[in-house]
């Protein structure tokens, strides 16, 4: 898959469900328009189109057929003429009288012709008469009826009774209508005397009675060699095809008509207006618009439903779950008006987030309760250790006891009082009667040092006692704290007395850090800490001590945390003992005065607290900094 | 660290974390005291007093060379660094809680691994790891000991001798 669409297909995932189903309900919208749009014009609009071309073609048929009716009238008028005795007669040259009764010019008036010619059966011109406009003219000015004229022969002769020519013709003067029939008997029979011709003209007042009589607006025009000349860009060659040329405002047909010779004469066309494409195009903007109402309609309609039924109820739930997750607070419900689906998965969640209370508070008791198990296998390692010593001690005592007893003193007294004990061997008793109480004194005095041993050893097993009574009184839930509030109460360590001579700093932006932490424990480390600062200043001898505390924000592992940092100018301690100083049974204050047990108590409470403890010293005699990482409070 | 190295003495190798404890242990594994005022009384008694017969057969105090740590992890450097150099401990005494480093049982189980002949002798608090345990991770158990604190480390001290003496 192309990045570009992976990365699109990322930008959706990651899009909100309300503004998901939007874009769906928006696609939906927009494909549904298109393909309204496309089946409206594609195959609707197309059917109006149509069917103005098949009413273009139909007028142009009627058209022609017009023109064929004038042709077939004309016909059946040469056709009543031509079987005729009287016309017989007078071609055969025996009726001399019917020139004067039936050929004039009121004939040519009341049969509705522009021509009126007959010819012997020797192709001779017997009579004719042309009228145009009212005025006689000559035929020869048709140039239709000379030798050389090629329909001559068709109009003038025919070898056969049935033989007729009837049609369209070019002349000199304009196309005519025309029909030529073989002059007979009445009664049908030969033989054949000559041929009587019919012609109208083919001219404007013809071409208005058409387009009146068929309600087609058509009209014809002679080939010539520029088919434009009339609106056409072709030539069509098959005079049976009709041709359509379709413009904005109408349709154009085309046919050609042949003439009585059977070539191409004529371009007939009709202008038949688009009306009807018009109509469809209405209906289709209509039906487009109609659609597209609809289709905004029924996407707000779903909108609507879906918003209410399904996203809000989800939004709400999805943000209910996500202000559980940041606060913690399991305790917090949820309420959602249905009863379909969506209201059960609340209901769910909801008893589910009690259960998980309920477990997560049971669980906080048992970690409690594990926690003082554990407190209290520590205490019983620190009695055990402590205890230790006291019994090597009494070991010794006992051992040294033990000595003096071996002693013989008794005997040596003995030896001296006896009268018969030699000068110098009484010298000798006398000098182990000396010796034996030396070593009696020196016993003594060691039993006294190991009696202070083993009381030194009593108290701290009593110092790991209290720091166990101040551990099991530690409420186990940690809480947002603010700085400034635990540094104050934990400064009161430092006797009153002894507030005059020191300095104690505190960093004015302390207000502004906040722990996650136990209040008690973590009141317990600070005071702790101040407590061993201020004996560390007393053990310097300083004429003016100074404790300092100050806060600052610190990123470990990528987790936000607070680093509080106690520093004074007391006694300090050597480089490397840094870390050392923490472990149980370490101190750098003199025999007697500690019970060791401070600093690492404070390393476990403060580990226990998810932060870390550390100390470091420029060197005996420069002060030390003690530095507490606690969480940084999250959330309200 | 400390160091008190003599030859044919028994090697012991302490790890506890707790400072007095260390204290102890160096006290109760120390040579006697011997002053030339003690060896003078001594001497003068032997002169002018019969011998006691019930004395005689007191043994002789055994001589240990401590080397102490505070951590798992020093405890099993120190003992591999011993066993390279070819003079392996005859005992380790582990404390089986000393944070923040690796416990007793994880440092013997793996000094075990390197020097199967040493007595590895087990000294908690807090009973907080089964034997079974123990003789399971740090085997075998001919070598495994486990001491209960308090107790007394000079009584300690003979018992590391026995158990020595007995192999």
């Amino acid at each position: 898959m192309p990045d570009g669409v992976l990365i699109m297909s990322s930008e959706i995932a990651s899009l909100p469900l309300q503004r998901k189903v939007a874009l769906t309900l928006l696609l939906i919208f927009a494909a549904f328009s298109i393909l309204s749009y496309a089946i409206l014009t594609t195959i609707i609009a197309p059917t109006f189109e149509n069917l103005d071309l098949s009413t273009a073609k139909t007028n142009l048929v009627r058209a022609e057929r017009a023109i064929q009716t004038d042709i077939e009238n004309l016909m059946a008028v040469t056709a009543d003429w031509a079987p005729w005795d009287d016309i017989h007669d007078y071609t055969s040259g025996t009726h001399p009288g019917f020139v004067k009764s039936n050929l004039n010019r009121p004939t040519l008036a009341n049969l509705g012709l522009d021509i009126l010619v007959v010819y012997a059966a020797d192709d001779k011109l017997l009579w004719s008469q042309m009228l145009i406009d009212g005025n006689e003219r000559g035929i020869g000015e048709l140039g239709i009826f000379g030798v050389d004229d090629r329909a001559a022969p068709l109009l003038t002769s025919h070898s056969q009774p049935d033989d007729l020519s009837v049609g369209i013709l070019r002349t000199d003067l304009g196309s005519i209508l025309i029909s030529s029939m073989p002059i007979l008997r009445s009664d049908g029979s030969g033989p054949i005397a000559g041929a009587v011709i019919m012609g109208q003209f083919m001219n404007e007042s013809r071409l208005a009675r058409l387009n009146e009589r068929t309600e087609v607006n058509f009209e014809w025009h002679p080939i010539t060699d520029s088919p434009t000349e009339h609106g056409m860009d072709f030539l069509p060659v098959d005079p049976s095809e009709i041709h359509l040329e379709a413009s904005d405002a109408s349709v154009t047909s085309f046919k050609i008509l042949t003439d009585i010779l059977g070539e191409p004469l004529l371009i007939l066309n009709a202008q038949t207006p688009r009306t009807i494409s018009a109509l469809g195009a209405r209906t289709v903007n209509a039906a487009m618009l109609f659609l597209v109402i609809t289709g905004v309609f029924i996407t707000a309609v779903i909108w609507y439903l879906l918003r209410g039924a399904i996203l809000k109820p989800i939004e709400k739930l999805a943000l209910h779950m996500k202000k559980i997750r940041q606060s913690g607070d399991l305790s917090h419900r949820l309420k959602i008006d249905s009863n379909d689906e969506i209201g059960a998965l609340a209901t769910e969640f909801g008893n589910l987030t009690s259960e998980v209370h309920e477990a997560r508070k049971a669980l906080l008791l048992q970690s409690f309760k594990a926690g003082k198990a554990d407190t209290a296998a520590e205490v019983l390692h620190n009695i055990r250790n402590a205890m230790t010593p006291m019994i090597n001690g009494l070991d010794r005592l006992s051992k040294s006891f033990r000595v003096t007893k071996d002693l013989r003193v008794d005997e040596a007294t003995d030896q001296i009082s006896d009268p018969d004990c030699p000068p110098e061997r009484a010298s000798k008793f006398i000098q182990y009667i000396k010796a034996s109480f030396n070593r009696v004194k020196n016993v003594n005095e060691r039993a006294i040092e190991e009696m202070q041993v083993v009381t030194s050893q009593a108290l701290q097993v009593e110092a790991i006692l209290s720091d166990q009574e101040k551990f099991t009184n530690a409420p186990p839930v940690e809480e947002n704290i603010v700085v400034d509030e635990v540094v104050g109460e934990a400064a009161y360590v430092i006797p009153k007395e002894a507030q005059d001579q020191l300095a104690f700093e505190l960093d004015h932006g302390l207000t502004r850090y906040r722990v996650r932490a136990h209040r008690i424990g973590l009141l317990q480390v600070l005071g702790n800490l101040i407590l061993n600062a201020y004996e560390s200043i007393q053990r310097q001898n300083s004429a003016q001590g100074r404790i300092s505390l100050s806060a600052s924000d610190i990123i470990v592992d990528d987790k936000p945390m607070v680093r509080l940092t106690v520093r004074d100018n007391g006694s300090g301690f050597d480089d490397g003992m840094g870390q050392r100083i923490f472990q149980r049974g370490f101190t750098s204050k003199p025999q007697g005065e500690t019970t060791g047990l401070g600093l690492h108590w404070c390393a476990n409470a403060v580990a226990g607290m998810g932060g870390r403890i550390s100390a470091e010293s420029q060197g005996a005699g420069k002060g030390a900094e003690f530095h507490v990482l606690l969480p940084a409070a999250q959330g309200g | 660290m400390m160091n008190n190295h003599e030859h044919d003495n028994i090697r012991v190798l302490i790890a506890d974390d707790d400072e007095h404890i260390l204290e102890a242990y160096r006290e109760a594994f120390a040579e006697p005291d011997s002053t030339r005022e003690t060896e003078a009384l001594d001497a003068l008694a032997a002169e002018l007093f019969e011998p006691q017969s019930e004395n005689q057969d007191e043994e002789e105090d055994p001589r240990f060379d401590v080397v102490s740590c505070s951590q798992g992890n020093d405890a099993i450097f120190l003992a591999k660094q011993a066993a390279a150099g070819g003079e392996p401990f005859d005992v380790v005494i582990l404390d089986v809680r000393m944070p923040p480093g690796i416990d007793g049982v994880e440092a013997g189980s793996e000094i075990r691994a390197f020097d199967p002949d040493v007595e590895i002798v087990f000294v908690t608090g807090y009973s907080d790891v089964p034997l079974e345990e123990l003789q399971r991770r740090v085997p075998p158990p001919m070598k495994l000991h486990y001491f209960n604190k308090p107790l007394s480390l000079f009584r300690l001290a003979q018992d590391v001798a026995s158990m020595v003496r007995a192999h």
